[in-house]
């Protein structure tokens, strides 16, 4: 049963993590937020490993930075599987779903997964996901799905993947407006300011809003936006030029 | 009806007047409705963001009185900016026994989302579905049966712009009921908030909606308790949240927006169908020209250019008619009836109160008011000021004013008091400040701009050009200055609805032109005939020749105009008008030439902010700010005034 062994390893590894996130290092913390499956022999086993070390007198525990390195590889695993659960699949059980796969997958696959979902930096719950490799290089690789809504070409409809911001007030605006993952947008203009169509209201927006806003490419099959979207084609000149043509013909 | 006991005056409900709060995300018509309902008039118009103040009235349903209160949007209870909070107050200090929620019913996704909130309040609620032309356009179709049997709620459909739901309106306010919400956000907030509601003191109205509110972190919440309890209390609830709050795990915010959403798309996928396809007409395509940059240039130009002509021709015209009708008669009248000199003169001399008063009032000023007023009118009505606002927003970025700023310093052109106060909605005070500068400084607001352009016709429309240049000038290098030398990194993100334009009702344009004009004659007509007195005095003691005497090293030396430019400057202590009225006389009667014509209109435009504006000045951003801020802008005035009188002169020479 050593598969089993090192699954509840990773446990106390993710719980040190959370501890950490929330600025907590006693032992007393530890054995309470893990209950039953609090185990000595384990932390003793982690701390023989390097993963991890405490301090018997203060009652004081934290990871070492190799343990930090691997709760940090699990978290991330754990918070992309909620995403990919939430955004893709359409929910479910995220919690269980998200805790088989932390353990199974490769690091390569977690990789893939980010970047397919277009390097999200938060989980459904909206806790921070680790980054990556992927995410420090940061390539707009053909292959993501998912591109920033200022990438969209003039008079393109897409759906809404994530919203990155910076602020509650900001996130909390947008969603006033119905702007939020899921819906469909349209872009109209990009100069000299953004301006989006989002259930029914054009809005503008600024490009440092813009940019934290990224869309499913391509997701055609939901019609319910893309009314006219061939006249919505000639922009400007185009449509001048569509105009006259058509005069001068008839 | 529930009967609620007033905890404050301790009476029983049967003796105080029901409060009615009309509340809405910005946009949706409520100031429409609210002249609906109580017969009063105030300013409506196609912009989010007209109404900046609460304003209160009483209206009669079946025999009952009820205070009516017009309120500026709000989108939704977690507050983004300071006109908002005062909304929310008002709903938490004030507890409105009735909610009328204005949703545009063709923005009904973004409404629906306050829907949910304002539920939560559990307070009698009715909805007003307006605009419904405009959903049909778009080919938004609302079961609004469907939704009263959801929400429990009345639902009522209307046009307000229109006058049409008004009777069904006031029914459903006397008819009101408290609605169910049939929103949860999970076990472990619901516990959460119920244990904070118990820790709220007894007396407060909306425990739930409040405690929530605390643990979604909104710290004006806590400073409305710290007003209502004491600094004190607040702390203690402060730390009882905290407790709270670290029970809970994750991100509670993402929870309340998700369930909140999920919410508002299952009400809408159960009531509102929307049609796949919509013709898009002229208006659609119009109003994305008129924010291109490409074509949102030949649009402003078309645009100014009416604004001119019909201001120079039709005032042109209206003035000459009220000369022949009022003036001449008049003066014909007092000349030839036996008087002594002194009357005459009070009466009908160079600083006579009809002449210089009531004529220039009347004779002068209020044809070219009326004219641009109308003007004005249909701008705001159509919706083109929003657009403008997104075309226009770069070229303001350049000298750093942050798109939200635009939005007021546009509506600057209309009143500078106005656009002081929307100027609220800005949560960066560098922002603020440099926008409420920028609109106290060189813009011109409706009056004075559509008088300067009657002035500046007179001269030669190069005249026009050079002062907006300069006026431009100014207001970009003022506004490149201040955002160099107000160190902030903080800087805000331009989030704006942009409303639809379309073609404006003259009925309600007409209407506005006709308040606008009437609240001028009641404001400023006793101040143009007091000043006018004043200046009679001042010349009969001898006074007004001292104080030419004292300035004119400063007036004919360094801005070379005229002595008598006096008159002008002290009359625009009163009114502005009053002074450009009295320019435009002197152009006519060829006492200022072409340089100083131009000179004369950019002095009074800069020099003097109004009365009204420095007050809105000083309730935005404190007394001493506001003086400063006025005194900075007189004496630039004159150096500006001055240096573009010697450059203009070693130009064109004199």
């Amino acid at each position: 049963m050593a598969i089993e062994r090192n699954e509840e390893q990773d446990e106390h590894i993710e719980q040190l993590w959370y501890m950490k996130e929330q600025k907590e290092t006693s032992i007393d913390f530890l054995k309470k937020a893990m209950k039953r499956s609090f185990d000595a022999k384990i932390i003793e086993e982690l701390s023989l490993r390097g993963l991890l070390e405490w301090d018997p007198k203060t009652a004081t525990i934290k990871l070492t930075p190799e343990g930090e390195d691997r709760a940090r590889q699990l978290i991330r695993a754990h918070r992309l599987a909620e995403r990919l659960v939430a955004d893709v699949l359409g929910g479910g059980d995220l919690e269980s779903i998200a805790c088989e796969f932390e353990h199974t997958v490769s690091l390569e696959l977690v990789n893939g997964i980010c970047t397919l979902l277009g390097h999200p930096k938060e989980c459904p719950h909206g806790m921070p996901i680790p980054e990556g490799e992927c995410c420090l290089q940061a390539i707009k690789s053909a292959s993501s799905f998912i591109i920033p809504l200022a990438d969209l070409k003039l008079g393109e409809s897409a759906r809404i993947a994530y919203i990155n911001c910076k602020s509650d007030q900001q996130i909390h605006k947008l969603d006033g407006l119905c702007i939020r993952p899921g819906v469909f947008v349209k872009l109209h203009q990009n100069y000299p300011t953004y301006v989006i169509e989002c259930e029914g209201a054009s809005i503008a927006l600024d490009a440092d809003v813009v940019k934290n806003i990224s869309v499913w490419k391509n997701f055609e099959e939901a019609g319910e936006t893309l009314h006219h979207k061939a006249a919505d084609k000639k922009e400007g000149f185009g449509r001048l030029k569509g105009f006259l043509g058509h005069f001068f013909k008839s | 009806m529930e009967s609620k006991p007033n905890r404050i005056l301790n009476v029983p409900e049967v003796k105080r007047m029901k409060k009615v709060a009309l509340i809405g995300i910005p946009n949706t018509g409520k100031t429409q409705i609210f002249n609906n309902l109580t017969g009063e008039y105030n300013i409506v118009a196609n912009y989010p963001g007209t109404t900046v103040e609460m304003r209160r009235s009483v209206t009669t349903i079946n025999n009952k009185h009820y205070e009516i209160i017009d309120t500026p949007g709000l989108h939704c209870l977690y507050i983004h900016s300071e006109e908002e909070i005062a909304v929310r107050d008002m709903i938490l200090a004030e507890a409105p026994d009735i909610i009328v929620q204005c949703i545009d019913a063709s923005q009904y996704k973004q409404s629906l989302l306050l829907t949910a909130e304002l539920l939560e309040l559990e307070t009698p609620m009715v909805i007003v579905l307006n605009s419904m032309d405009e959903a049909t356009r778009k080919g938004v179709w609302i079961d609004s049966e469907a939704l009263e049997g959801m929400l429990g709620v009345a639902v009522v459909e209307s046009i307000a712009s229109r006058g049409l739901g008004k009777e069904e309106i006031k029914d459903a306010i006397g008819h009101a009921r408290k609605g169910a919400l049939d929103l949860k956000y999970g076990a472990a907030i619901e516990q959460s908030i119920i244990e904070l509601a118990s820790e709220l003191p007894f007396d407060l109205e909306f425990k739930y909606k409040i405690a929530s509110l605390l643990l979604l972190t909104d710290p004006f919440v806590e400073k409305f308790l710290e007003k209502k309890y004491g600094a004190p209390r607040a702390a203690l609830i402060h730390l009882e949240t905290n407790k709270i709050r670290r029970q809970l795990k994750g991100n509670i915010r993402q929870v309340f927006i998700d369930r909140r959403s999920r919410w508002v798309d299952h009400i809408a996928s159960l009531v509102i169908r929307k049609q796949k396809m919509t013709y898009q007409g002229f208006s659609y395509h119009f109003t994305r020209a008129s924010r291109d940059p490409f074509w949102g240039i030949p649009i402003f130009l078309v645009f100014m250019a009416v604004v001119y002509l019909s201001v120079v021709y039709i005032s042109g015209a209206l003035d000459k008619f009220l000369d022949l009708l009022l003036v001449f008669p008049v003066t014909g009248l007092i000349s030839s009836f036996p008087l002594p000199p002194f009357w005459k003169d009070l009466l009908i001399g160079d600083y006579g109160i009809l002449t210089l008063g009531l004529f220039n009032a009347i004779g002068t000023v209020l044809p070219i008011l009326s004219v641009f007023f109308f003007i004005f009118g249909c701008f705001e009505d159509s919706g083109y000021i929003t657009n403008f606002t997104v075309f226009s927003k770069r070229v303001f970025a350049k000298i750093g004013i942050p798109g939200n700023a635009v939005t007021s310093l546009v509506l600057g052109f209309g009143c500078k008091t106005m656009a002081t106060l929307s100027a609220r909605s800005l949560t960066v005070p560098k922002e603020k400040f440099i926008a409420v500068f920028l609109i106290a400084f060189a813009i011109p607001c409706s009056a004075q701009l559509g008088i300067s352009m009657a002035i500046l016709a007179k001269v030669g429309i190069s005249a026009f050009l050079i002062v907006f240049a300069m006026l431009g000038f100014c207001e970009m290098g003022a506004g490149m200055f201040l955002n160099k030398i107000i160190k902030t990194k903080e800087a805000s993100s331009f989030i704006q609805v942009i409303p639809p334009m379309r073609f404006p009702s003259m009925k309600a344009v007409f209407r506005k032109t006709y308040h606008r004009v009437t609240d001028f004659l009641q404001e400023a007509l006793p101040i143009f005939l007091l000043s006018a007195a004043g200046l009679f005095v001042f010349e009969k003691t001898g006074l007004l020749n001292l104080i030419k005497q004292m300035l004119t090293p400063l007036i004919v030396g360094w801005m070379g105009l005229p002595r008598d430019i006096v008159d002008v400057f002290l009359l625009a202590f009163a009114r502005r008008e009053a002074a450009a009225g009295l320019i435009l006389k002197m152009v006519n009667a060829g006492a200022l030439n072409y340089i100083q014509s131009i000179v004369a209109v950019v002095v009074t435009t800069i020099s003097f902010p109004c009365v009204a504006n420095v007050t809105a000045i000083a309730r935005e951003m404190g007394l001493k700010t506001a003086i400063a801020m006025t005194a900075m802008i007189f004496i630039s005035s004159f150096i500006l005034a001055g240096a573009l009188n010697w450059a203009l002169v070693f130009m064109i020479g004199r």
